[in-house]
């Protein structure tokens, strides 16, 4: 019998106009609820959201992300903001 | 261009001067430096040898874009030291076609008399009007349309300007001619009533716009900087959109978003009064999310906000009047936050130091966290000058004395706006060491701490944050000298060509050859005027700290405390 998959379960939440073209689950705020295999990184996960705008800044549990390469783990919480706030993760 | 003076004293006069050793002096420049040189400092904010300096900047009344913010400079009742607090609204550009650099209200009078002020391109009138005594903004307003026409732009005082409350703003009419554009920090509105002056009513009917000396090199100038605001995702996207409270989530998910009086770093209900939130109300109710708080902005970031009934209830409420009289009190209500705004406008009050005020009362016990009709209610007492409303009205130190509350967020006497130094460490140097007290917008660190703009300096941590605080203060000093709009520092940080095209533009229109270089010059000898005037007002370096608990009390969620040291802060102005 094989393993299962290791998955990770990420809350993300879109602010000013950010939609994601594909169908998530949501939860009561109306956040997306995205499980995926881990090991996936913050650049991955944005492809694999397929947003309606290029995110300019990505928020990691509070955390203003620097870095698209970061590896993110079980139970993290991404936010995206637009161009609104300006920024260099374009 | 020349200076108004207006004495109060005896019989009031007014009488025009050349700008003399004023001469290249605009807005916060001017405003600073005729207190520096011309009031002592160490009198009575509200007595006859304070002056209050009204001053368009150094491109008020042109053709550029941008260019109405209007500076009020005088000694702070509030802190005790100079102040300028500026505004937008129509009146910068008005003083700048009147051809009047600043107006300067001296002395006082003897009796209890209220007088109006009016101005055209022939005369100035200075009038005893008692029937206007203690007359909220709008209801003022209403009168001076009446008896001087709709072309008219206003800077007025509500009663708590005529109280002489250390919370009092000045308003600024805006293009719809009603009071929203407040002056509103350190209390200058009770200056201003200290004078007997009601109300200044400006009317430019038949001038023209001041012209530049070389008339195709500025006009040419300002188109680049036109296009560059445009272009900037912020200023041409962002601000327009969602004006000021765009800032509400993006503040309250990297947890600087201070809340219950700085007690946590995020607030349950944020996303309810958001600035997306509100601009869909405005959009719905048949308000207005883009609009120009003055002819000539191409930003936009106000707003028209209508109540539930579609009718008009305010301008729409900006990012840190939301915190203050929202999150930062357990306020989630939208529309209550917005009807708090109009109160303040009416009665004249700053909305940062009003919302400050009111989470002190509350953790004082005086009213339960999240209490809207309570806090709705004590600004009512607050215009009504009921004994609990005048100590409100004096501010959140005031408050926090009165009620013997600990946890006080002032610095100089004045309440922290809505970010928190733990969580954006680069803010809290420029609260702790802003001549002005704490005020986000004198270094506005928020730009590159989280919204990456110009660059990134991490905001958790101490490293480089009084080298980003001193040189956003230089350059800000420089901006508020120009009458330009804060805002345009988006644009600017990101984009040399637009900052070149806003130098060209000083050039041109002045023949100057200002550089990179002498903008920084500019900018230091404001900050000197205000560090000198301070200097000599009793301030020492242990003014220039923010209260103990922010260095104790670690902010949830990142739990951080305030880690850049007093030896730093006191590198701050070494240049
Ligand atoms: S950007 Fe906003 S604050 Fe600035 S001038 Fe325009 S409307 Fe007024």
């Amino acid at each position: 019998m094989q393993a299962p998959e290791a998955f990770m379960k990420l809350t993300v939440k879109l602010f000013g106009g950010i939609k994601s073209t594909k169908d998530f689950p949501k939860n009561e705020e109306g956040d997306l609820i995205v499980e995926l295999p881990s090991e996936i990184s913050v650049a991955e996960l944005i492809d694999e959201l397929s947003l309606n705008k290029k995110p300019f800044i990505v928020v990691l549990n509070g955390v203003i992300l620097h870095d698209l390469a970061i590896k993110l783990k079980d139970g993290d919480k991404l936010s995206f903001f637009p161009p609104i706030a300006g920024g260099l993760l374009n | 261009m020349k200076i108004l003076r207006i004495n109060m004293s005896g019989n009031p006069t007014a009488k025009f001067e050349e700008l003399g050793e004023y001469e290249g002096l605009g807005g916060r420049a001017l405003t600073s430096a005729v207190i520096s040189k011309e009031v002592d400092p160490l009198c009575h904010p509200l007595s006859a040898d304070n002056k209050l300096v009204i001053a368009p900047g150094l491109l008020g009344g042109t053709a550029a874009a941008m260019s109405g913010r209007v500076s009020v400079g005088c000694k702070s009742p509030l802190t005790g030291g100079i102040k300028e607090a500026n505004a937008g609204g129509q009146a910068g550009q008005v003083l700048g076609r009147l051809g009047i650099a600043a107006i300067v209200l001296e002395g006082k009078p003897e009796g209890n008399d209220t007088y109006k002020v009016y101005i055209n391109k022939d005369e100035v009138r200075i009038e005893k009007d008692n029937s206007i005594k203690m007359l909220p903004n709008y209801d003022l307003i209403d009168r001076m349309k009446k008896e001087y026409g709709e072309k008219i732009a206003c800077v007025s005082i509500g009663p708590a300007g005529e109280m002489k409350l250390s919370g009092a703003s000045v308003a600024i009419t805006d293009m719809e001619l009603r009071p929203t554009r407040h002056a509103g920090r350190g209390g200058v509105g009770a200056v201003m009533g200290s004078k007997g002056v009601k109300v200044i009513v400006l009317d430019d009917t038949g001038t023209t716009p001041r012209q530049p000396k070389d008339a195709e090199a500025f006009k040419d100038a300002n188109k680049r900087f036109v296009a560059g605001l445009q272009k900037h995702p912020v200023t041409g996207q962002g601000l327009p959109a969602y004006g000021t409270n765009v800032l509400t989530n993006i503040i309250n998910e990297v947890g600087a978003y201070p809340t219950y009086n700085f007690k946590e770093g995020r607030f349950q209900g944020a996303r309810k009064i958001s600035g997306e939130v509100e601009a869909e109300l405005e959009k719905q109710r048949g308000g207005n999310p883009t609009h120009g708080c003055h002819r000539g902005c191409v930003i936009r970031c106000s707003g028209i906000y209508h109540d539930k009934d579609g009718h008009y209830l305010t301008k729409q409420p900006e990012y840190e009047t939301v915190w203050a009289l929202g999150g930062n009190c357990g306020i989630d209500d939208i529309d209550k936050i917005a009807m708090m705004d109009f109160l303040c406008d009416n009665y004249g009050l700053d909305t940062i130091e009003m919302g400050a005020t009111i989470a002190v009362a509350m953790e004082a016990g005086i009213l339960k966290w999240g209490d809207a009709d309570g806090a709705i209610n004590l600004l009512h007492e607050v215009g009504k000058g009921t004994p609990l409303g005048r100590i409100i009205g004096n501010g959140a130190a005031f408050t926090g004395r009165a009620f013997a509350v600990e946890r006080v967020p002032v610095v100089k006497g004045q309440a922290l706006p809505a970010y928190d130094p733990r969580a954006v460490q680069g803010i809290g140097v420029t609260y702790a060491t802003s001549p002005m007290g704490a005020d986000h917008t004198a270094g506005y660190s928020i730009a590159l701490n989280v919204l990456k703009t110009g660059g990134f300096v991490d905001p958790l941590k101490p490293e480089g944050q009084v080298d980003l605080s001193r040189n956003l203060q230089i350059a800000t000093a420089f901006i508020d000298s120009t009458g330009m709009c804060l805002f345009i520092a988006f644009a600017l940080l990101d984009q040399p060509e637009t900052n070149q095209a806003l130098l060209d533009m000083l050039n041109a229109f002045y023949g100057w050859n200002m550089t990179d270089k002498d903008v920084v010059e500019y900018g230091k000898k404001v900050l000197k005027f205000e560090r000198d005037f301070n200097t000599r007002a009793g301030f020492t370096k242990q003014h220039d700290r923010l209260p103990r608990f922010f260095y104790k009390e670690p902010i949830p969620p990142h739990n951080v405390v305030f880690q850049v040291k007093d030896e730093e802060l006191d590198q701050l102005f070494n240049w």
